[in-house]
């Protein structure tokens, strides 16, 4: 690939303002998290809003790539692979992370967002308190609470999908737009 | 007890408490690396702070701009713990400080303070 002008104008015409496919950290939130928050939030038509709340969802969707994918560095740095975009369409931003996950644990993921999908605003703000308050599950490497946070500030039902890489793994993508 | 300072950082907030006014106040965005990591010694010092209660007011000023939702979690547990400390009668108020323009920041407020009953929960609007 000598030119990435098609793959920049394939990004684009998707109205993509930031993508970041790699190995995730701390670092990659704290710097592409301020760049959003300025390129949405600040200048003539900026929405300081709709900045704090995308970038909520983007900390929340790059902490899970790091906490959850299986896809490691193979050097061994323990650094989590895997991809964020975030961009608008039809006057909607859109965050969306994608990451390796083990197969066997597709079902429970699918049951536990379709259930997440179908809350309203009040179930889910009861269960966001509710689970804020309990005690982590041991499968839980943060606050078990980051998908409820996503589908509260999301004004569409929570998106989500699984495709097949290989017996037993498969990619897993969820989509919160706002 | 004795004064607490910590610095603020990109992702992590400034914490500081005057042992003569007791004073705590916790100002900035919340979003470690590490969660449990950078606020496991504030709980503990808060845990040896309320211990140290007699008659004094403990007076909390809470101003975040965003926090994640680890950091969400954390901050109910220490309510929490403020919230049973009055209970049993120590003076604690939180004032939590919002900016107008940040309706999140008010939102969560309200949510904190709708779980309080003997703690003392203000919601404060920026000047």
């Amino acid at each position: 690939m000598i030119s990435l002008y098609n793959y920049k104008q394939d990004l684009e015409q998707d109205g993509i303002i930031f993508s970041f496919s790699g190995p995730m950290s701390h670092e990659i939130i704290e710097g592409i998290g301020s760049a959003i928050r300025v390129k949405i939030g600040e200048g003539e038509d900026g929405d300081r809003r709709a900045a704090l709340k995308v970038f909520s969802i983007f900390v929340e969707q790059v902490e899970n790539v790091i906490n959850y994918s299986v896809e490691k560095d193979p050097k061994d740095s323990g650094m989590s692979f895997g991809i964020v975009v975030v961009g608008k369409k039809d006057g909607l931003f859109f965050i969306s992370g994608g990451n390796r996950i083990e197969k066997e644990r597709q079902d429970v993921l699918a049951e536990y967002l379709t259930k997440l999908a179908a809350m309203d605003k009040a179930e889910l703000k009861v269960y966001y308190k509710e689970r804020r308050r309990a005690e982590k599950s041991a499968d839980s490497k943060g606050a078990g609470i980051g998908f409820i946070e996503m589908a509260r500030k999301s004004s569409r039902p929570l998106e989500f999908s699984f495709q097949d890489i290989d017996q037993d793994y498969s990619f897993f993508t969820i989509k919160i737009s706002i | 007890m004795e004064n607490l300072e910590i610095s603020e950082t990109k992702s992590s907030p400034e914490i500081s408490f005057n042992g003569s006014s007791y004073i705590l106040s916790m100002v900035g965005e919340s979003y470690p690396e590490n969660t449990s990591q950078f606020y496991e010694p504030v709980y503990q010092w808060l845990e040896d702070c309320i211990a140290s209660l007699a008659e004094q007011e403990l007076v909390f000023n809470i101003e975040l701009i965003y926090f994640n939702s680890s950091s969400s979690k954390v901050l109910m547990d220490i309510f929490d713990t403020l919230e049973d400390a009055s209970d049993e009668g120590k003076n604690i108020i939180v004032n939590w400080i919002y900016d107008e323009e940040n309706d999140s920041a008010l939102e969560y407020g309200e949510e904190f303070a709708e779980d309080m009953e003997a703690l003392t929960f203000n919601l404060v609007e920026k000047s």
